[in-house]
């Protein structure tokens, strides 16, 4: 069977039994393993196992857990509740305030992570409830908060830039550099959607009715609600760029700060922790299965010969070098629907980078591209591994219909951020080209 | 005739040299040698097995073949911890490719990985080698390090007096950089380059930390079985000759990647001093011994290695 | 109160047993890292244990969980189709679906179960600086993974009794409703 055909037939029953409510994990899983039988034999099915094992000895994600934690902590003990509360009184009077300072919040976050997926679930869990409670649709908190919570990947330091340098031999350096401006622009960019959308329909992201917006007094008393939240940031941040911790071990330090702020808040008891302990072990278990089978599905598909069928892609596009790189997109983000980072890098870089670079291309701004795909093909329905890690922490009552649907203005947003990267590739190289 | 299509896993990513030098030519003389009777289909580190189940996955007959360093088959083979380098052997590559070809430690490994039906194929032998931020000018300056190490360099390192810890790959550049640790080693100067290392440390360090055989190619016994005599042997061969010609190609490469650092990005060579030099020898004879205890093929190995040595003058 | 009553609340039971206890590993990971960042920041001696011993705890952390999180329904799915049909219609999806959920547990059970037992012949070790015993990270695999088929049983006949009326189980007992808040 030639391997466009397996891909239809791959895919499509991906499709066939999400569709019909199996978990995304054991839909990956089953589907891989069915595919390998057929493809490679019985034997192959150790490739599953091994590919588990694999996972379980992967250190950055440790990651998850531990931010996770953190979140739940400060969930937990009402320093998030009581930073939502600040963030209403200084910015309440804006519409769609929140929202925005939810994206702020997670840029800050992304900053501090290198992988999507705890920062999804943890400022789910923070910002979610927050919003919702202050009126806000909850299309309108659920899509801030799955575009936001996948900045981790972009903003550095990012675990995902450091494989595509590996894997392409640019600089680190240079793509982390590259991040944040992009990053940066993308923030402005949805912050911008939010505004005027609330400004159009403020049902969406209702303002602080006047009486309630609260006098200069006791907005600076509501200030002290961000010293623990910034402390947290700072033992996180701080860590990092002063060379104390490496990104995964700066995870404790935030769950430190947050155990320090629980106690500020009379909340070190042992309930409270218990309580936030089991609800990141079933939020990192969830995250962690899907992982387990993402990583299966993408050694079976790569095993069916998936790098041959983009080589083949690649030689039938017409449209000049603009007509190449638009397609590479578009196969990174439908790629980036189903499969793990690592996966998706295997199996299309080699097949890429010699073909950007021949066009003349700069591998640096390529790295930026290539990075906001696969956010957006993480944050994009059906599949979308984001929609999922959401999906999980979400009050009862919020189906994954309203995620699905939630998500479409936002994705056009990162579309049109994207498209201003490529039209002005001096975002993504004026920092590196600054710096190095 | 009929053609036979092995799955190869490889544990270097594509970007690494080795994965074009060392895989990529195999597979176009194999292929031309065999009048493409036999095709290996390559795969890039982690694709299907992540380095680590390579050999299991080989000894299964999962995978035809694969490339792994002999410390990811260390709880079956038991010359691995020597195979994968003792610390301040060997002085020069010449001397660790004469001990696997012309001493016959080649064979003890070939035979020792034949009980798990793999036939093993030494692909190169190649120093590693150190970087550092801060150039080791006395022994002080040695202890002082904090250096990101694995396996039984890490365990020398630490033994030898400087702070050694494990820190994976991907967080290798961000932990250099920021200071985390002051010094690591990745291969020597073509590792280093590849993984950016010399961007945020200008010091490549001076003699190597040990030569050997770190790259391996293996073969499932089962699959070289189905092969017709001829091809057999080809594959034999072309394995064979692959030590001799990568082994020099290597150490080829790692002077001009040396040089390429030097120019771009102001590296300086910083060769040890004597008594440092002397110090880290002392510990690393002590470390031997416990690679020698792992079985009476290791022991044999060991002493055949240490008479080696005396014969070279160096102990 | 039948057999098969009692089989499905004992694996309920076990997953919850087993999952609070594995729950607390999080205290430890972080107590590791945080141990480590002080020997290598504070006293410039970093240890050759702390960062693996949290990573093999990450790996039994994560393994251990899927059949609890399975007895909560905490396994993401798409609910597009199922919002529009009744318990029963549910069931007998979820009865078809369920080959799925078992052709890739048991493979995984089965080849992980070799893995594991291949480990355990030769009490494997990491052959790291430290050098500590792997096996009984590998033999998590098996064990997690026979955790969530035996909950998969579980809602398997959950689902039969539903779609056929049964009464060896009642719904009400089950745990809140989908999407609970975790
Ligand atoms: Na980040
Ligand atoms: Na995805």
């Amino acid at each position: 069977m030639s391997i466009e055909v397996l891909t239809l037939l791959f895919f499509g029953s991906l499709l066939f039994f999400l569709l019909l409510g199996l978990p995304l994990a054991f839909v990956l899983g089953g589907v891989s393993v069915v595919f390998l039988y057929f493809t490679w034999g019985f034997d192959s099915f150790y490739m599953v196992s091994s590919q588990i094992w694999g996972t379980m000895e992967s250190f950055t994600l440790v990651a998850i857990p531990l931010f996770v934690f953190m979140a739940m902590i400060l969930e937990r003990t009402g320093v998030a509740k009581d930073l939502y509360r600040m963030m209403h009184l200084w910015c309440g009077g804006l519409r769609g305030g929140l929202a925005i300072g939810t994206l702020g919040i997670c840029a800050v976050f992304a900053a501090m992570v290198g992988i999507s997926g705890a920062a999804v679930v943890a400022m789910g869990t923070i910002a979610l409830p927050s919003m919702l409670e202050r009126g806000y649709d909850k299309k309108m908190a659920l899509g801030v908060i799955n575009t936001g919570g996948g900045w981790g990947i972009l903003i550095p330091p990012s675990i995902l830039m450091i494989l595509y340098a590996l894997i392409t031999g640019v600089s680190v350096g240079k793509m982390f550099a590259a991040g944040i401006m992009p990053g940066i622009l993308l923030m402005v960019l949805t912050a911008i959607y939010i505004l005027v959308r609330s400004h159009l329909q403020p049902e969406l992201a209702p303002a602080l009715p006047k009486e309630e917006r609260g006098t200069w007094p006791e907005k600076l008393r509501a200030l002290r609600a961000v010293l623990l939240p910034i402390g947290v940031v700072i033992m996180v941040l701080g860590s990092i760029i002063g060379g104390i911790t490496t990104p995964t071990e700066a995870a404790a330090m935030g769950v430190l700060g947050a155990l320090i702020s629980a106690a500020v808040y009379r909340q070190f008891k042992w309930s409270v922790l218990q309580e936030a302990a089991i609800r990141t072990f079933k939020l990192t278990g969830m995250i962690m299965w899907i992982l387990f089978a993402a990583h299966a599905f993408s050694a079976a598909y790569q095993s069916m010969g998936a790098q041959d069928l983009i080589e083949s892609l690649m030689n039938m596009i017409p449209g000049g070098p603009w007509g190449i790189i638009i397609a590479m997109m578009l196969i990174v983000f439908l790629l980036a629907m189903v499969l793990d980072p690592v996966g998706i890098m295997l199996i299309t870089l080699p097949v890429f980078m010699p073909i950007v670079e021949s066009l003349g291309f700069d591998p640096i701004w390529f790295g930026i591209l290539f990075v906001i795909n696969m956010e957006i093909g993480y944050m994009t329905p059906p599949f979308g591994f984001n929609l999922f890690y959401l999906k999980g922490v979400v009050p009862p009552g919020i189906t994954m219909k309203d995620i699905y649907s939630s998500i479409i203005p936002f994705v056009i947003v990162e579309i049109v951020g994207l498209a201003l990267i490529m039209i002005f590739p001096e975002i993504a190289t004026y920092l590196p080209d600054l710096f190095f | 005739e009929e053609t036979y299509t092995w799955k190869v896993q490889s544990h270097w990513p594509g970007s690494s040299s080795s994965y074009e030098d060392s895989l990529v030519r195999l597979q176009k003389i194999l292929e031309e040698r065999t009048d493409g009777r036999l095709e290996l289909e390559l795969y890039e580190a982690g694709s299907l097995f992540k380095a680590k189940e390579i050999f299991n996955a080989v000894s299964r007959g999962i995978l035809e073949m694969g490339t792994i360093s002999p410390s990811y088959a260390q709880d079956k083979i038991t010359l691995a911890g020597i195979a994968s380098g003792l610390p301040f052997a060997f002085r020069n590559v010449w001397e660790a490719a004469y001990f696997h070809q012309g001493l016959g430690f080649e064979q003890m490994l070939r035979d020792e990985a034949a009980e798990y039906g793999v036939y093993w194929a030494t692909d190169k032998v190649y120093p590693t080698e150190m970087v550092v931020k801060q150039p080791i000018n006395s022994w002080a300056d040695f202890t002082k390090l904090k250096i990101r190490s694995s396996g039984a360099l890490q365990t020398f390192l630490t033994e030898a007096g400087a702070a050694a810890s494990y820190i994976p790959g991907g967080e290798l550049y961000t932990a250099l950089d920021s200071g985390i640790v002051d010094g690591a080693h990745w291969g020597a100067s073509q590792g280093a380059f590849s993984m950016g290392l010399y961007e945020v440390a200008k010091y490549h360090v001076q003699p190597a930390l040990n030569i050997a055989g770190t790259d391996v190619i293996i073969v499932s016994q089962k699959a070289l079985d189905k092969l017709p005599e001829d091809m057999q042997n080809i594959v034999k061969q072309a394995l064979d000759e692959q030590f001799w010609f990568r082994t020099n190609e290597y150490q080829y490469k790692e002077r001009i990647t040396l040089a390429k650092a030097i120019n771009e990005h102001g590296v300086q060579v910083n060769t040890l001093p004597d008594d440092v030099q002397d110090r880290l020898t002392q510990t690393a004879q002590k470390l031997w011994d416990e690679e020698g205890k792992r079985s009476d093929n290791a022991k044999k190995a060991l002493d055949m290695l240490k008479d080696y040595l005396s014969e070279l003058g160096y102990l | 109160m039948g057999v098969l009553t009692a089989f499905m609340r004992g694996v309920t039971r076990l997953n919850e047993v087993i999952g609070r206890g594995i729950a607390l590993i999080v205290f430890a990971m972080f107590a590791f890292l945080i141990m480590e960042v002080a020997f290598r920041y504070l006293f410039n001696s970093p240890t050759v244990w702390t960062n693996e011993l949290t990573q093999m705890l990450f790996g039994i952390y994560a393994v251990m969980s899927g059949g609890y999180i399975m007895a909560h329904r905490g396994h993401v799915n798409v609910d597009l189709l199922h919002s529009h049909l009744s318990p029963r219609g549910q069931a007998i999806l979820d009865i078809l679906t369920s080959v799925v959920f078992f052709i890739f547990t048991l493979a995984l059970l089965y080849f992980g179960y070799d893995m594991a037992s291949e480990s355990i012949a030769s009490w494997e070790t990491s052959y790291s600086a430290w050098n500590p015993p792997i096996w009984p990270v590998k033999a998590a695999i098996p064990l997690g993974t026979g955790l969530l088929v035996l909950q998969g049983i579980v809602k398997l006949l959950e689902d039969i009794a539903v779609a056929f009326n049964l009464s060896y189980y009642t719904p009400e007992t089950q745990e809140d409703e989908k999407g609970e808040a975790l």
